[in-house]
């Protein structure tokens, strides 16, 4: 792939019209957190038809599924999904959603996170490690965004070392499970209705707490012991509400454990619940990927026009070298990170994925650039560049928040090199 | 089953600056971005409506230049059926009685059309003719200025409102022409597989000739009307400030029938 498609290119004229009309017009409500951004997924899903194409994959799935078990297969229903990523399929959409979400990364980023955690992460959780019922009950109302999903694995002693330092613990109890702890920095987290936890079981036979299995649970909101914080105040990704969660003794159902299964592996690090983790890591990359792309896209042309109208001294800033060099740099960052979205856009088109290394060091460059283009918007427009009017600043402290989560990108460097010397 | 025509224009972007050619003073469809006209989204989002209560089949009809595609696109994108496109050299500069011409001509070659729905104006030419002429050329009895509109069996029910009467209820039994205002409705976003469909829609392509009209009808020196010059709308000016130290609204009202307004 080389260019985007005649289609792709109406659909960015779409979404853009979407944003002018509904999202730019209130982005001082949402980033400020006044107004959640839940009305306008909803809305932006039903006006493109999202939830519908989302809905129709996730019917065909489960058919599939059903036709499975029936012949056996899969035992008693309790069956993973295909593996390899967040179980859903972009089935040759996969320039579309990419375009979409680079379009709306130029605007409000939090719009993204709040919109990717509920379905990449929650609902593609459920997806890949649910069973039949648990996908049945849990993942239709996420893709239509009827309801709000949030993905919770970091602690505040537990962030890059999620699953190490995890001390949330279940226990278990008859038939069900106890869940205690503390979760943090979870998206969505203050309004979800559907909550992936992961936790670390404790069976009491002295097995050291790092070593512990960890299991993952759905939790609905308004069960007895989950609280919910208002939303932290943050540097960027205003539109983004992230918040921390708690849990006193909930009482979990089997029917609430993924997969219903603790796993069978000796292995630690082969328990269902760090393995379900791990299966997110390669698509929420790829995914920082398209969102940088959006910011340098936006960067890039609205400095493209504020270098060819600022004028000093009798010409405009364009003509000046020090700005040409900020100008060529943003370039040469557009043209690498597009590059990158357009070859994993191949890869999917050929029933490929990137490898994890490969993911991470995507991930890595490509928010590293983001952010570097966004801070030179900023020093570009000079004094414009410093209030919120001109846009920029809001970029630049959005995107330096792609430098840390899905992985902080010294966690990124750790993993590329894993995969460079093969551990 | 309701076989609709929506007549739509490609007009320039009403946020561009808006210019006429210093050759001959007509629209200069270069110096603007050019989308599908506003108020002609609502006519389609109408057409639509109607066609998803009960069954039909949406046309629309762009009388224009060949970029005019990208309109006819759009509209084909948000769930028309079909379109037909009547592009021709010798259409450049038609006043709006050759166009409306024209249109009744396409409009003829398609078979049995129950409702025809235009927007009240276009937002560049601003004439807000042509939807009455089509319907005088068409023999269908016209019913403007909609702010809502229904089809019941074979009548269509409207509210017309205007400045001057207000609101009338018209009601006139299919085929009909209506046009509707900007409060109609609020159009749908194209959604992703309305666009992924739109480019296998059916486009039909006509020329003046194929309609039946000689191109000495049409066009820039065949019009009723010519411009003879044209000059740039004047700076705004400064507006007058006032005090308010408690007559704020007498100053107000003063000033509003000092100019006409009240
Ligand atoms: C806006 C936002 C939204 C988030 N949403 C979610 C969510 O929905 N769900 C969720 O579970 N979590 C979420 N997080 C948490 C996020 O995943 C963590 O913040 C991230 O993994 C880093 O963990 P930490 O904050 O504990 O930093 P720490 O792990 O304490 O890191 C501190 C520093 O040490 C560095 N470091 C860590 N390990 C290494 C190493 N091995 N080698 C070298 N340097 C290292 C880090 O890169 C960092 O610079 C979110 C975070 C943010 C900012």
């Amino acid at each position: 792939m080389i260019e985007w498609s005649e289609t792709d290119e109406l659909i960015r004229e779409s979404i853009r019209e979407f944003i002018d009309k509904e999202i730019r017009p209130r982005t001082d409500e949402l980033e400020s957190g006044q107004l959640p951004p839940y009305d306008i997924i909803r809305k932006l899903f039903a006006s493109f038809g999202v939830g519908e194409i989302a809905r129709e994959g996730f019917d065909q799935l489960i058919e599939h599924e059903k036709r499975k078990a029936d012949t056996g297969s899969g035992a008693g229903g309790s069956a993973a999904g295909s593996g390899g990523g967040s179980g859903f399929t972009l089935a040759g959409q996969e320039t579309m959603a990419l375009i979409a979400i680079s379009e709306l990364a130029g605007v409000s980023l939090g719009i993204l996170a709040s919109a990717g955690v509920s379905l990449g992460l929650a609902a593609g959780t459920i997806m890949s490690k649910g069973t039949l019922e648990q996908k049945q009950r849990w993942v239709p109302e996420l893709l239509t965004f009827d309801k709000v999903g949030a993905w919770a694995i970091t602690e505040p002693e537990a962030g890059s070392d999620a699953f190490g330092g995890m001390t949330t613990t279940v226990r278990r109890d008859g038939d069900d499970y106890i869940l205690t702890g503390h979760k943090t920095f979870i998206t969505n987290g203050p309004y979800a209705d559907t909550i992936v936890v992961y936790a670390k079981l404790d069976t009491g036979d002295g097995t050291p707490i790092r070593d512990r299995k960890v299991l993952a649970f759905v939790l609905d909101a308004g069960m007895d012991g989950l609280e919910r914080s208002t939303p932290f105040k943050k540097m960027g990704l205003g539109s983004s509400p992230t918040g921390e969660l708690s849990f006193d003794h909930v009482r979990l159902g089997r029917d609430r454990l993924l997969g219903e299964t603790e796993g069978t592996a000796k292995d630690e690090s082969a328990d269902s619940g760090r393995e379900s983790a791990r299966a997110n890591f390669t698509a929420e990359r790829i995914g920082v990927a398209a969102l940088s792309l959006g910011i340098i896209n936006e960067c890039h042309r609205l400095c493209v026009d504020y270098a060819a109208s600022r004028t000093l001294w009798g010409q405009e800033i364009g003509r000046l070298q020090l700005i040409q060099a900020k100008l060529a740099e943003m370039e040469i960052a557009r043209l690498n990170v597009q590059n990158m979205v357009f070859r994993t856009v191949e890869k999917l088109r050929a029933g490929t994925q990137p490898s994890l290394a490969e993911a991470s060091a995507m991930k890595l460059y490509s928010s590293r650039a983001a952010t570097e283009v966004a801070m030179e918007a900023v020093q570009l427009f000079g004094g414009n560049g410093y209030m919120t009017e001109y846009r920029v600043e809001q970029l630049a402290r959005d995107a330096k928040g792609l430098m840390i989560y899905a992985g902080s990108n010294e966690v990124q460097t750790t993993h590329i090199a894993k995969g460079l010397l093969g551990r | 089953m309701t076989n609709i025509v929506v007549l739509v224009k490609q007009v320039p972007d009403t946020y561009s600056e808006r210019k006429l050619t210093e050759t001959d003073h007509t629209l200069d469809r270069e110096s603007a971005d050019a989308v599908l006209d506003e108020i002609n989204e609502r006519a389609v989002e109408e057409a639509l409506k109607i066609k998803e209560a009960g069954e039909g089949e949406v046309t629309v009809l762009c009388v224009g230049p060949d970029r005019a595609t990208d309109a006819i696109r759009k509209a084909l994108s948000m769930g028309a059926d079909k379109a037909v496109h009547v592009s021709d050299e010798a259409l450049h500069g038609s006043d709006l009685v050759a166009t409306s011409r024209v249109i009744a001509a396409a409009i003829g070659k398609l078979d049995s059309v129950d409702l025809v729905i235009a927007g009240n104006e276009a937002s560049d030419g601003r004439g807000g003719a042509v939807p009455a002429v089509v319907a005088e050329l068409l023999g269908l009895p016209q019913l403007t200025h909609a702010h809502h509109l229904a089809v019941e069996g074979s009548t269509v029910k409207v509210d017309r409102e205007t400045a001057d009467e207000g609101i009338t209820h018209l009601e006139a039994n299919l085929p009909a022409l209506v046009s509707v205002t900007e409060k109609i409705n609020e159009p749908r976003y194209p959604s992703f597989k309305g666009i992924m469909a739109a480019k296998k829609k059916p486009v039909e392509t006509y020329t003046v000739a194929d309609l039946g009209i000689d191109a000495g009808e049409v066009g820039l020196t065949n019009a009723w009307s010519a411009v003879q010059s044209a000059s740039p709308k004047p700076p705004r000016q400064a507006g007058e400030r006032v005090e308010d130290d408690g007559e704020g609204g007498t100053k107000i009202a003063e000033y509003l029938v000092g100019q006409k307004l009240v």
